[in-house]
């Protein structure tokens, strides 16, 4: 073994690195970028559930448990009707509310029970369980509890005790996973097209920019459907996840989502000067949009800049759509679905038109 | 109808520059019908970015480009042109049939998959993927695919760069061939022994054309006996 030799394959690779510049950064800059976006995420004020508090309670007690819910620290607590509540937790305003009947100070000074109802929104488990421990937290405040059994009813709105958390991040990941293995795979592929001659031979064809994407996108939709396809059937049938929607609704909103996958890919690749880079947007692109869509922290919990960022990322939207459909049970008729639906459909549109505007530029 | 024009591509002071580096300074040129005509110049010269200009990949910055008779850039006038890459661009996980038919259906041609392939001498190894071809094997699929629509003219950028000397000569007796046969064929190449057997050459250097003629015409201007130097007597006539 000689040490010369060796040596000279470690310097040759560090010169190569210098040279890109663009892996450098890459190297360096994007775990700063990843971590500090989960630390904001995660440390940086963001919201807390929100939740009200309907006092019906003709003695004192309620009122004491109300404001010591107030100032929990782990909800946003407001007290209001029953009616306002009712409504909010159905808009998605709220995520739970606590009711605290007109017997509540007597069933615990005569019965030693304490029975409120909590009615959850239920579509997000993390903020449920929020809720609970805040409403059972509230009642060590009162005084002379000693004894006291505490036996909530809780009901749901969506999903039910039994909704667990494959059942909240299945719905987010059948529309990603299908979204990023198409989008890579698209990118990949566009850019051996132009490595190896090829796009340059048919830009010197009869071909037409927008015939070279339309058949771009049909051949990989092809394959994204089938993908999708198998996606969904493996979660509903193996998995058992949750699902209250058409199954051709999630179908559709995955059809989508694979047609914007596709088209950003091509676009992306206008980008990259070698494979090597074009997978080096996985953690530029795809990362830092997994952790803002909402996908596993709520949009509500994060801190107020980011839900302004998350807002325009339309992952954000199909995800959201697609938790709307399987979780929900939403149908289009929903404005909150057509939202969704919408924007993941202007976004295939944009990138499409992106897609078919750089083309031409970057091969001449 | 009206007659065919009598030159194939008939370009006219044509200029491109890339940021400060001039790539073409005023070439003007004519291709008649049914010849050969070669480009001859070492690399950098500007070869690649006359024959990119020729299909519309690059618009020039002055100048005028005429193919077939029609100002480019135009897009239906590319249907009966043939266009072959530097590099053997093609499909690597096809295989040599799969790629001329695709091509061919690009182009809309409906037929003549077999016949270029069996021109080029691949029709036998017509299901074999290209990535298990020989690089020569590469080159002639590359020129099969360029010709399956039945071009009028055919442009060829440096098509026997690393390709062995006996398919070197197969290639050019097929080029003769396609002229006899009526078809306009330009081809680059640094090349001096394989220029010669073009009809007629350009040399051109520095994004100029220096001469143009018959090889016996240019070896007569420059008053020697080796068309090598005549290149190098023609490129230090011309002013810098």
């Amino acid at each position: 073994m000689s040490r010369r030799r060796v040596a000279a394959i470690t310097r040759r690779l560090l010169q190569q690195f210098r040279r890109d510049r663009r892996t450098l950064a890459l190297l360096f800059l994007a775990p700063l970028l990843i971590l500090g976006l989960l630390g904001y995420l995660l440390r940086g004020g963001g919201g807390v559930p929100s939740m009200a508090i309907v006092n019906l309670d003709a003695g004192p007690l309620g009122g004491v448990v109300a404001s010591e819910l107030e100032q929990s620290a782990t909800v946003s607590a407001t007290r209001m009707s029953q009616a306002d509540a009712q409504a909010k937790l159905r808009s998605g305003d709220l995520a739970g509310y606590v009711l605290l009947p007109a017997d509540f100070s007597t069933q615990i000074q005569q019965a030693r029970l304490v029975a409120p109802e909590v009615h959850l929104e239920g579509s997000q488990p993390g903020l449920s369980g929020s809720i609970l421990q805040a409403v059972s937290q509230s009642f060590t405040a009162l005084a002379g509890t000693a004894g006291v059994r505490f036996t909530p009813r809780v009901t749901y709105l969506y999903g039910g005790p039994s909704f667990d958390t494959l059942d909240y991040f299945g719905a987010a990941f059948i529309g990603l996973v299908v979204f990023f293995l198409v989008f890579v795979i698209t990118a990949v592929s566009f850019l051996r097209e132009r490595l190896q001659g090829t796009l340059e031979r048919l830009m010197a064809s009869p071909l037409r920019r927008p015939e070279i994407v339309l058949g771009y996108m049909l051949g990989f939709t092809v394959l994204a459907l089938i993908q999708a396809a198998e996606v969904l059937l493996f979660s509903l049938i193996v998995l058992h996840v949750h699902n209250s929607g058409n199954v051709a609704l999630i179908f559709v909103m995955e059809a989508l989502m694979a047609i914007a996958a596709v088209n950003l890919g091509i676009f992306l690749s206008m980008f990259a000067r070698s494979e090597f880079q074009a997978v080096q947007f996985i953690p530029l692109v795809i990362v830092p949009q997994v952790l803002l869509a909402g996908i596993i922290f709520p949009l509500s919990t994060e801190p107020g800049p980011l839900q302004v960022l998350s807002r325009v990322l339309p992952l954000t939207y199909a995800v959201e759509g697609m938790r709307n459909i399987m979780i929900k049970g939403a149908d289009l008729g929903w404005s909150s679905l057509q939202l969704d639906f919408g924007v993941v459909l202007g976004f295939g549109v944009l990138v499409i038109l992106a897609g078919a505007t750089t083309l031409r530029r970057r091969i001449a | 109808m009206a007659t065919a024009p009598p030159y194939a591509v008939e370009v006219e002071d044509v200029s491109k520059r890339f940021g400060a580096q001039p790539a073409l300074d005023g070439v003007t040129l004519k291709i008649r019908r049914g010849e050969v005509y070669g480009i001859l110049g070492p690399n950098g010269a500007g070869k690649t970015t006359l024959i990119r200009s020729l299909v519309g990949l690059i618009v020039p910055d002055g100048g005028t480009v005429t193919v077939l008779g029609q100002r480019m850039p135009s897009l239906d006038i590319l249907a009966r042109v043939g266009y072959m890459t530097q590099q053997a661009a093609l499909y690597p996980d096809l295989s040599a049939g799969e790629n001329v038919r695709f091509f061919a259906e690009i182009y809309g041609a409906h037929d003549g998959v077999r016949e270029a392939l069996e021109f080029v001498d691949l029709w036998d190894r017509r299901d074999s993927v290209v990535s298990e071809l020989s690089g020569g094997m590469r080159t002639r699929c590359s020129l099969a695919c360029a010709l399956v629509h039945k071009p009028d003219l055919l442009l060829l950028d440096e098509p026997t760069v690393g390709v062995d000397p006996l398919v070197r000569v197969q290639l050019w007796d097929r080029f003769q061939r396609m002229a006899h046969e009526g078809k306009s064929i330009l081809v680059s190449s640094h090349v001096m022994d394989e220029a010669e057997r073009s009809d007629r050459l350009g040399l051109i250097r520095f994004g100029r054309l220096l001469a143009e003629g018959t090889v016996g015409e240019l070896k007569q201007k420059a008053g020697v006996e080796r068309l090598e130097d005549a290149f190098l007597k023609l490129s230090e006539a011309s002013p810098q």
